[in-house]
Order: C-alpha cells, then structure tokens, then sequence
C-alpha cells in the first residue's frame, strides 16, 4: 500500500492542484477574461497582471484558467462517456461472445478504421464547430478503445477458474460480470482512462487551433496558441504559457497512466537490465586452484546463494554440497522453491541478475585436466564453459527455444569449432538424428512451435549435447511431458548416457519416481538446504533424514489407505526457521534441533544428512 | 423419462457424450470437425469416485465440463437425476448447480485475489440460501474446519495461503452447497507431493462421510489408484477401458493402458531394461484422427484389420470393458 | 503465406467497404439538407432556389439506394466528384497532394526510427541508470507536447530566432532540391518527436520483457558472446511488436498531420482536408476521408503480413 501511495502520490497530488484551480475559477480573483484593455496589449507580467496581458490587452492568467476550464471539461467528460459506453460493451461483448462480441465490440471496431484526428474532423463537419460537437466526436473516438481493452481483459479474467466455478455455482450472469469481472477489469480500464484524458486533450486542443473546437470568445489553450502565433515576434511569452499548460497537464495525465501502469503491474518496476549485457571489469587472474590427479568431475562445498538487494541480503541456497564424478547421474530432488533450478543456473553462471553465490566453491575439472573454481568466474570466464564443457536443458522447452528461428539455425549456432555450411548442415542433421527426430533432415527446417511437445524437449536435447559437453545439466527435463512421451525423454537420456559414458549427469527432478528410475546418487534439498545424500538404493531403502523418509512415504504409491502428509508448508525463504528448516513440521523435533542448524552427518562413508537424531529415528 | 428419481437411476449418467469445436480455416475456408471427445457412456452412483485417466489433450478436461453442465455437448445426453441439462431453462440450471460443483487444478487460479475466502465461501450459502443469513458466517468457519483450516481464514485473501490449502479453499468452497456430486479436474496436479497427499486425504475423507459420486480428473496413475473406485481410460476422445480400479490396473486388457501403466515411473522400478519398452510416437491430432482404432498408429500389437472401424467394447466381466479386438482374447 | 495475405486483403476490402458506405450514411442520414446546410452561411438563410439547383446537381433527388449505388460507383472507378468550391475534379486535387503528406511521414518516420530504435534498445539495457532516466524523462515530454505546439516553438526557435531554416511553405522538389529539403525538415522533425518517443519506449519496454525470456538463456547457455545476443535473440524479437506500433503509428498520421500542414503551411492532403472542413466542401470531405482511411486499413493490412513474415507463428494461427 505504501509503495501505491508513494508512487501515486505526485501526479496525484498535481491533478489534484489543477482540478482545484479549475473548478474554483469562478470564485477566485481573477480578471474578467473578456475584459479588453487595448493600449496594454502585449503588456508584461506585473502585479496586477502576473503574466502579462494578451493581443487585446487581456489577462493571460484568467485567460489560462478559464481555458484550462474548458479542454480538461471536454477531455475528462468525453473520457468519462467513452469509458462507460466502451466498458459495457466490452463487457458483454467479452462474457457472452458470439452475436453480442459482433454487436458490440466488433461493431464499435468500425471506428477504428479511420484516423482519429480525421473522424474527429468529419463529426466537426457535420455538426459544426463548438464544445458539444468536440464531446460527441471524443466520446465516439475513444469508446472502441475502451472496449478493446475491457474485452480483452474480461476474456481473459473469463477464462479464469474462478470464474467459471461462479458459473458452477449457479450465480447469475450478471452477478458474474458485476461482482467478479468488473473489479478484475478495473486495473487496465484506469490505465486507459488517464491515457484517454491526455490524448483528448491533444485532439481538442489541436482542432480548437484550427478554429475548428471551442469557438471564440470562449477561451481554450488551443485558440490562445493560434493567436499567439501571429505576435510571436512581439510577444514570446504569449506562446509560451498556454504551451506549458497545455503540455504540462498532457504530461501529468501520461506520468499518472505510467505510474499507475507500474503500481497495476509490478512485473514492469523490477525489470531492472542486463548486468551480463555490460561488461564488468576484468577480474584478476583466479588464484589457482591445487589440483589432485583424479577427483570428482564437479565438487561444490558449502556453497550458498543470495539474493542481493539494496535493503537487505538473503540466502536462498546455502549449505549445498553436491559431487558428481564422471560417468555419474546425480539426482536433485526437492519440493518446489527448494532451490534445485538456482543451484543448476549457479553452475552455467546464469543466475538472474541480482542473485549470486556468496559463499562456498565449485571446483570443476575440465577437459583438459585443470580445476576452475566457478564460484569465482565472472560472465566471460563462463562463456569458455558454457556449452562446451557444461551444458544445460531447461525445463520448458517452448519457451526456450527462440520461436522465430528454425530449429536447425538455432543448433548450428550452438556448434563449437565449425567447418563450412556443408559440414555444419551435416553435424545438425547428425545431432537431430542422434536424439531421435524423425525425418531430421525437413525437420531442421522447422520452428520450434512446428514441433510436438515431446519433439522439442529432443531439440533441446541436442542443443545442449552439441559439444559433447563433460557435464549436463537437465532441470526437469520430463516434468511438462504426458507419460508415454516421459518415458521416451528417460529412455533419450539413458541413451545418451551409455553413448558418452564419461559425462557426468545431473537430473533435475520433483518426482522420487523418476529418480528411481534413472539417477545413481540422489541428493534431497529442502528450503534451500541439501538434507540427505547418498546412493539411490541406499537412501530410498533406508533413508536417514526425516525429510526424506516423510516424502518417500507421501508418494501415493504403496497399499496405504490413507497418505503420510506433511503437515504445513515449506517456509519462505524471508521467514526460514532457525536452526534445522524441517523443524516445524518434523515429527520428531525437540528443542535442541531449533537451537543450530545441524552439521553433516555420515551414516556411512557415501553418505551425508543433516539431523541431529538421524541416530535414533531413522 | 422418468421424472422422478428411482433408485436405480445412477445419479449421473452421460449417454454417448461428444463435443465438436469446428475449426475455420480463414473466412472462406470450410470448417473442420475436431472432436474433443467422442462417444462417452458413463455412469456415476452415489458414494462413487470415478477415475478418468489418460494424457494432455485427450478430452479429459471437455469431459469434465460437460458432465457438469459448464459446456453443452454437441451429441449425446448429459442427465442428472434423469434429467437432461440441455433441456432445462438458465434458472432451472442454475438452481440445480446447487447439487453439482466443481474443484479445478490450477490452485492460483481458481479463488479470485480480491475478495476474502468467508465471502467466496458465502457465495454459494447466499446463492441457494442454503442457511439464514446470520448464520452464513458460522457455516463459512464450519466448512474451513472441514477442510481443515481455522476459521480466521475467513477474513483473509488468496495470496496469504499456500497452493494446498488454497485448493483446500475451494473444495470448501465447492461443499458449501450440500452437493450430492463433484468434478474435481486434476486438483492435485499443481501440488507437491507432501501437499497433495494432504489434499488426497481429505477428498477421501470427504467421499466416506458425505456420500459424494465424484468425477476425479487426473494423469497421474498412482493418485487415481488410490483414490477411485472405477477407473476410465481415454485416448484421443474416446475411452478405451473402463472397469474396478484393481482390474483396470491389476491386469490392464488394452494395450494404451499397458502402456500408460508401464511408461509411469515407479519408486520400486522394474529392471531398467523396462523403458526399452516405451511406446513410440506421440497422440495423433484429433483434427486428424486414424482410422478405425484411434490408437493403432502406436500400438505393438495392431493388425490391418484394427484400420476397418473403430473397435467395439468386450465385457471381460461385469463392468469391466475394453475397445480393442484382441481384449479378453 | 499467400493464404494468409488473400485472407487479410478481403478483410480489408471489406473494411474499406465499410468505411465508404459509413461515410455515406453519415452525410445523407443526419438531419438536415446538405444543401441547405452548404448555402446557409452564419444565420443567413439561404435561397431556396439555389438550394433546389444545388439538390440536384448533387444528385440529391435520387433515391437514396440510387445515391449509394452512384457513390460506390464512383469510389471504384477512381471518380470522386468535383468540388463544390472551383469545380476542380477532386480526385485530381488528392493526386497533387497525397504525395506531399506522405513524404513528410516517411522522412519522419525514418528519422524517429533510426533514431528511437537504438536509443531504446540502449535503454533496455541500462534500465534503471541515469541515461535510462533522462530517456524515460525526454520522451514523456515529446510524448505529451502536441505537434502544433512544438512546430510553433520550432518556428519561433529556428526560424526566427536563429534564421537557420525557413519558418514554411513548399517549393517542389524538381523546382529547387534543396530548398524543397530544407522545407521538409522542420515539419519531419516536429512529426518525428512524438513518433521517436513512442518508438523509443516501445523498443525499450519489448527488449526488457525479451531479455527476461527463457531463449536469451538458452543463448547464453550455448556460450554465444554479447553482440550475436543481442543481435540475433534480442533486437531481431523485440522488433516485431515495435514494427507493429510504427506502422499503426504512421496509420494514425496519415489523417494527423493536418496540424503540421497547417503550422507550415505545407500544401499536402490533411491541409486540404481542413480548408474542405472550412467550406462544408462535401465531396472534397468524402473523397479525402475515403482515400485517407483506404491507406489507413492498407497499411494496417501490410503490417500484419510484415508481422507474419517476421513472426512464423503468426501464418500458422490464421491459415
Ligand atoms: N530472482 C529471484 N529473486 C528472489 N528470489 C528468488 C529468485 N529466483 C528464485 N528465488 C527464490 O529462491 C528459492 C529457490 O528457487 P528455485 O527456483 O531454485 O526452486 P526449485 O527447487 O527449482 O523449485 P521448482 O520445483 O518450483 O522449480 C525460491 O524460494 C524462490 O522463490
Ligand atoms: S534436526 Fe530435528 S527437526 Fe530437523 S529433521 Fe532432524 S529431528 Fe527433525
Ligand atoms: S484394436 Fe488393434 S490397434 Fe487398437 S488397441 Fe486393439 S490391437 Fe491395438
Ligand atoms: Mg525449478
């Protein structure tokens, strides 16, 4: 609420002064504005004359008032008709679509067909010149948009769950759109509403130059602009005050839609660039890291992430001990938000901007032998790894591959050392043929919305193993896939595994299935925090982390009647408990387990958890 | 037709259900029939929980609407108690969707974010006047106790609660009118595993104590085993198997099902050799789909002879049957 | 492809359809006689005999369906009457003019492009920092400053001021190229500020929004460096709802440059338009308006087959 009144809190307070002058004029002491005064004309500003007197020796400041009177009475009252007549009709047009959609919105369409500044003339033509005439051809200009917006907005809040659980409720249709829709609408239609108060100011403004608006003696910003024109070389001054006004008030209304844009929707306000797309300073040279002669391939110790805002500093990861040696699948499993995807980005150097790792190491062993800390590497250390020794397949295939380039073009790009276009056109069909695209040779020439859901996880695929990378990373890999195509996914992946038996696999997973399906080692994380490690068979037949063995019980999988639930929910990463982060909702918490979070534990030599009673109740 | 219930009308029954959403091809272009279901029969009794499984895009979700009314099915009938839903007028409807409600899957989308779960919740009390009005506020914190939540929660908004107790909101929500039936569209999907079987939990729960007949919608096969009584397979708009739940999995008689049950992941997998198995291919369009049995373009074990029609269902025992030439044989 | 676009044509040709049978109606339903309306200068009223000569030479004795049939008639085989004013034909009048109102909303176009589309991408970039700021600020007042204010400030300033460039008028390009340049550049300027502002926020918001999108990962996570990025996955995504806006744009100044016209006295199509206002011009009114909103529903047309050969997706929706 705070965050809405502060950022609302200037063009409000503006429109508030100029509404408040506006409609005061007649009380304030002001100079009548017809009042001529021939022998000071063009006379400066003075006491009595604050700023100066016009053509006919007329006060400009009255004059200012009074015709700020009239263009904000034309904009907002034409604005205010538009907005009723254009919300109604999309409205009904957005619930009830078929004839109705063709009767209202469609129809109200029509208009658009013309240039704005051109319907507004024609209406001129046909009714005359004059403040009422200007309020018919506003209305009419801006009611279609109105009714674009309400009826893309009620389509879409119509489409919503909880407006059709209204309509299985049996509430009327019209209690529907009143109550549930209208105030769903809201947000855009204030939006357009302030956008409309600016831009018909503009139009009125702009006819009442031409003479063809408000029609003299009344006075109107625009007509002053005209005469102005003509002592421009006298007078300045003259063109300058009603321009200010007039554009002033236009940027007040455009600053409110933006600012009330930004409160509506604060995807928009956080947006805050591309740090990567800058470059940083060189960083000094890594401190080398001593290399044994054979270890793990990737080996992160203690790592944490954070968050990183101006007001405070948060982990959202910490504590993260993974391994993965060569030839190795490794399973992160977790509930959502336990931090598996960041944990994944971390390595790729493709956590979101203001996210980073704060603490720990990730030594990766490269092909050529040497250790890299990427705890440590900035953008351009990463691009040497990226792709090229670790590689990643996203979750959501759709939206991670680019849509307006063909599928071939988009794995060509991803080849390291090439030949010619030859021999790259060989290596794509190649690579498509390898995870199992049919007909790779047409299909290259696809884009990626060509292709079926479970085709373009497999283009994906080939994105990421293009370069024979030592490490993959897979996040979710099968979570948006129906069973049958899953199953093929997995089948892909233990393929590939048994072609390059040296690449080491991580798989990204919610779904202790599918880690039992396919993984060696499995490592649990919970609120940011790895749990448990070890060996899959091990863990799932004994495991020795109460997390662990209460999600393996919930999987609806066994002859149970009822379910093992876990009582509550996960806490947000700003309310973490302190000491252990299961603590709240362990059936087997004691007072102690709050005091500190638990260090690693070894059941065994394979094996890492974090409980302090892993003794006892496990 | 009778206008009276007997009892042994079931309370819900589709006969023959199919939903067509023609689609133009630009102005002039003749429209194309792209049937989202074809051909349901389906019955649902008291105290029931029917199980529909089977993959994205195979009608599950047009089914489930249909059979509560929320969509108008292009052939077939839809009759509760006996009586067509096409044929009543919009107030008749509406005062009958007091009997009938629905839980959806999407736990953010289903609760609107600006009003309080109490008035929601009331919506449906008021609507049908199920309690005085004075008493809407002590129903409300009836209902949230039954869906185990304290009755404060009345007075807060959506975005203050987690997605299981959210979907706990609106199966209150969708109990608050006494319903004697229930859709409920994959409404543990969103959820994660230690979530969903709290809400799991309590469907069950719900099924025991009131007597509901519910249309559980889902594609995972492990909850609808454990949550239904009878299961129904379907594959591109038809169904394919249908029968007891311990049948349907114990010994699938449909090669889809056969499939379904060994493409879905277990914790205690089969040898890993298992996913050698995986069936090809993907679902074919139902703008365009094969001839005869829909699902021969992927089935190991078809014949020529599957292309001739659409196969018939063989009873393998009472209510349990399958469209396939070779079940049962 | 092709599909699409036949498609899209009769739908505009129906739209010009409409709009020609609108424009009609409008002028013959209202209550009132044009012609008497046309004669009856101020409060004087008019002769009913010249109203009768003027009713029939407007063919207004007619039946109505016949008028319409006439008018049609006339739309398609280019002919659109002659003006009341001089009798000139009118279709001869917009053919002179036309030319001229749309060279100052390409050269304005172009001007506000090449310049908003960097300047945007730049501050998509930098949200948030100084430039990105002073950005945000310049195109909010370009944005709210009306044409005719910041031509007359443009008057004042360079004309007058500091005498660099003529305050207005036309000269034709094969008469003196230069001078015909030199007049063109204040009203392509003032027209170019608020089309830069509007280009420059788009480009700005369409490459926040893209920057954020899962495929500008996926490129990075090939290990491409900045500029292939930038180029290939950024600016050539972001561009196509950032060509939308400029083509509907220009839509839009096609009937909106009467105010530059008339700041500059630049004889194009919409000064035209307002002088045929003036004089309750019928003919010349209809004949502007319908060939003003046939560009307006051609150029809509053209963006969207651009947009669909820019954006695959689109033909696929559609056809
Ligand atoms: N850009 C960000 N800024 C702040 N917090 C973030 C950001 N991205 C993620 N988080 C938080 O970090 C935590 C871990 O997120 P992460 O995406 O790694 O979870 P996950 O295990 O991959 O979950 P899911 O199963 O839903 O994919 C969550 O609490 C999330 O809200
Ligand atoms: S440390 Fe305590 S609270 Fe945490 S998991 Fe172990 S027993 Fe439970
Ligand atoms: S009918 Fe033929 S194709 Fe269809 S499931 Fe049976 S065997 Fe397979
Ligand atoms: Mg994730």
């Amino acid at each position: 609420m705070t965050r809405t009144t502060r950022k609302l809190l200037l063009p409000g307070t503006l429109i508030g002064l100029i509404l408040a002058v506006i409609v005061l004029a007649p009380v304030l002491p002001l100079h009548d504005v017809r009042a001529m005064d021939v022998p000071n004309r063009f006379a400066g500003p003075s006491a009595a004359h604050w700023l100066g007197q016009d053509e006919f020796g007329r006060d400009v400041l009255a004059r200012l008032i009074w015709g700020g009177r009239a263009s904000l009475f034309i904009a907002v009252g034409s604005a205010l008709s538009a907005a009723v007549l254009g919300t109604l009709l999309g409205l009904l047009g957005g619930y009830f679509r078929g004839v109705v959609e063709a009767l209202t919105v469609r129809a109200s369409e029509v208009i658009l067909c013309l240039p704005p500044l051109l319907l507004a003339l024609l209406v001129v033509t046909i009714l005359g010149a004059g403040t009422g005439p200007l309020m018919v051809a506003l209305t009419l200009l801006y009611t279609p948009n109105y009714a674009r917006v309400v009826y893309a907005a009620t389509l879409q809040v119509r489409a919503l769950d909880f407006v059709t659980a209204q309509m299985a409720m049996g509430a009327h249709p019209l209690a529907i759109l009143w109550r549930t829709i209208l105030p769903n609408v809201m947000p855009p239609l204030l939006v357009q509403m302030s956008l409309v108060v600016a831009s018909a100011m503009m139009i009125e403004s702009g006819l009442s130059f031409l003479g063809l608006g408000v029609v003299p003696p009344t006075p109107s910003w625009g007509l002053m602009i005209r005469a102005a024109r003509g002592a421009m070389e006298v007078s300045p001054l003259l063109l300058l005050w009603p321009s200010l006004a007039l554009a002033g008030t236009i940027l007040i209304f455009n600053l409110l839609c933006d600012r009330l844009q930004a409160v509506l929707d604060p995807r928009n306000v956080t947006a805050g660039g591309a740090l990567w797309l800058r470059k940083g300073p060189r960083r000094a040279a890594l401190p080398a890291v001593p290399a044994a002669t054979d270890g793990p391939l990737l080996a992160i110790t203690d790592m944490a992430i954070s968050v990183n805002t101006s007001e405070r500093s948060l982990e959202l990861v910490r504590r993260a001990d993974v391994s993965v040696h060569s030839g190795e699948t490794v399973a992160l499993v977790g509930e959502s938000g336990s931090g598996k995807t960041l944990t994944s980005l971390a390595l790729m150097g493709l956590l979101p901007d203001q996210l980073g790792i704060s603490r720990g190491q990730a030594l990766f062993r490269g092909r050529d032998g040497r250790v890299t800390d990427l705890a440590q590497l900035d953008e351009d250390g990463f691009r040497r790894f990226r792709g090229a020794e670790i590689s990643m397949v996203f979750q959501d295939a759709a939206a991670a591959l680019n849509p307006v380039h063909r599928i071939g073009d988009q794995l060509a790009e991803a080849l390291r050392d090439t030949g010619d276009a030859q021999e790259i056109s060989r290596r794509v069909v190649d690579l498509l043929r390898h995870v199992g695209i049919p007909d790779p040779e047409r299909r290259q020439r696809a884009y990626p919305h060509e292709l079926s859901g479970g085709q373009r996880q497999r283009a994906m695929i080939a994105l990421a193993v293009a370069n024979a990378p030592r490490l993959l990373i897979a996040d979710e890999p099968t979570t948006a896939l129906d069973p049958t195509i899953q199953a093929q996914i997995l089948h892909l992946f233990q393929k590939l595994k048994s072609d390059t038996p040296d690449m080491g696999l991580i798989f990204v997973t919610h779904d202790l299935a599918v880690v039992a399906e396919i993984a060696d080692r499995v490592v649990v994380m919970y609120a940011g925090e790895v749990v448990e490690s070890g060996p899959v068979a091990q863990v799932f037949a004994r495991p020795r982390h109460p997390y662990t063995a209460a999600l393996i019980a919930s999987v609806p999988e066994g002859a149970a009647d009822r379910l093992v639930a876990i009582p509550g929910t996960v806490p947000p990463p700003n309310a973490m408990p302190p000491g252990c982060r299961f603590a709240p909702r362990c059936a087997h918490a004691l007072p102690a387990c709050s005091a500190a979070p638990p260090g690693a534990e070894r059941p065994d030599p394979a094996r890492i958890t974090r409980c302090i009673r892993w003794k006892e109740v496990t | 037709m009778l206008d009276m219930p007997s009892t042994d009308t079931p309370l819900v029954q589709a006969r023959g259900l199919g939903r067509n959403f023609p689609q133009r091809q630009g102005l002039l272009g003749r429209a194309r029939d792209v049937w989202a279901v074809r051909d349901v029969s389906l019955s649902i009794a008291r105290g029931e929980t029917v199980g529909v499984v089977g993959e994205s895009g195979c009608g599950k979700s047009t089914l489930g609407r249909m059979m509560l009314g929320l969509d108008t099915p292009t052939r077939g009938q839809m009759l509760f108690e006996g009586r067509d839903l096409a044929s009543l007028a919009g107030a008749e409807k509406r005062r009958l969707s007091r009997r009938m409600q629905m839980v959806f899957q999407d736990p953010f989308g289903s609760l609107d974010p600006r009003r309080t779960i109490g008035a929601q919740i009331g919506d449906g009390l008021r609507i049908h006047q199920i309690v005085p009005r004075h008493d809407i506020r002590a129903e409300v914190a009836r209902l949230l106790d039954q869906v185990g939540l304290p009755s404060a929660a009345a007075e807060r908004r959506p975005h203050e609660f987690s997605g299981g107790q959210r979907q706990r909101i609106a199966v209150a929500r969708a109990l608050s009118t006494r319903p004697d039936y229930i859709v409920a569209d994959e409404p543990v999907s969103a959820l994660d595993v230690s979530i969903q079987a709290q809400v799991v939990n309590l469907l069950m729960d719900l099924r025991r104590d009131l007597d509901l007949a519910m249309l559980f919608i889902s594609h995972d096969l492990h909850v609808v085993r454990h949550l239904c009584t009878r299961i129904v397979v379907m594959y591109l708009g038809r169904i394919v198997e249908e029968g007891p739940a311990d049948k349907v999995f114990g010994a699938p008689a449909h090669p889809y099902t056969r499939a379904l049950l060994s493409a879905t992941p277990s914790l205690h997998p089969r040898d890993k050799d298992s996913l050698h198995g995986v069936l090809p291919g993907e679902l074919p369009s139902p703008a365009n789909p094969p001839s005869g049995c829909p699902f021969r373009t992927r089935c190991p074990v078809a014949e020529p002879q599957c292309a001739a029609a659409v196969p018939d269902f063989r009873t393998l025992a009472p209510g349990w049957k399958a469209a396939c030439i070779k079940a049962g044989a | 492809m092709l599909r699409y676009i036949a498609y899209r044509s009769l739908v505009a040709l129906f739209l010009v359809w409409l709009v020609v049978s609108l424009v009609f109606l409008l002028l013959h339903l209202i209550p009132g006689d044009p012609a008497e309306l046309l004669l009856s200068q101020g409060s004087l009223a008019a002769d009913p005999a010249a109203v009768a000569a003027l009713r029939e030479r407007m063919g207004l004795n007619d039946p109505l369906w016949r008028q319409y049939l006439d008018h049609l008639g006339g739309v398609l085989t280019g002919d659109l009457g002659t003006s009341f004013r001089d009798g000139a034909p009118v279709a001869e009048q917009i053919a002179l003019r036309l030319p001229r109102t749309l060279e100052v909303i390409g050269a304005a176009t172009l001007l506000a492009a090449l310049l908003g589309v960097p300047l945007g991408t730049y501050a998509a970039v930098r949200a948030g920092g100084k430039a990105d700021g002073l950005l945000s600020l310049l195109s909010s007042i370009a944005l709210s400053t009306p044409v005719f204010v910041v031509g007359s400030v443009a008057i004042l300033i360079f004309a007058q001021k500091l005498q660099w460039l003529p305050a207005g008028g036309f000269v034709s390009f094969s008469e003196d190229p230069v001078q015909h340049l030199k007049l063109l550049i204040l009203p392509a300027s003032a027209v170019a500020i608020s089309l830069w502002a509007v280009i420059t926020r788009m480009t700005r918001a369409t490459v926040i929004e893209v920057l954020e999108r899962d495929y500008v990962r996926t490129a990075r996570a090939k290990g491409l460096s900045r500029a292939p990025i930038l180029r290939r996955h950024v600016v050539r995504n972001a561009m196509i709802p950032v060509l939308t806006i400029t083509g509907l744009e220009m839509g839009t100044l096609i009937g909106g440059t009467v105010l530059v016209e008339f700041v500059f006295n630049w004889p194009g199509l919409s000064g035209y338009l307002v002088s045929a206002v003036d004089a309750r011009d019928y003919p010349e009114v209809v004949g502007i308006v319908i060939v003003i909103s046939m560009l307006f529903v051609f150029l809509n047309l053209a963006v969207d087959v651009v947009n669909a050969l820019l954006d695959p997706r689109i033909s696929l929706v559609k056809s």
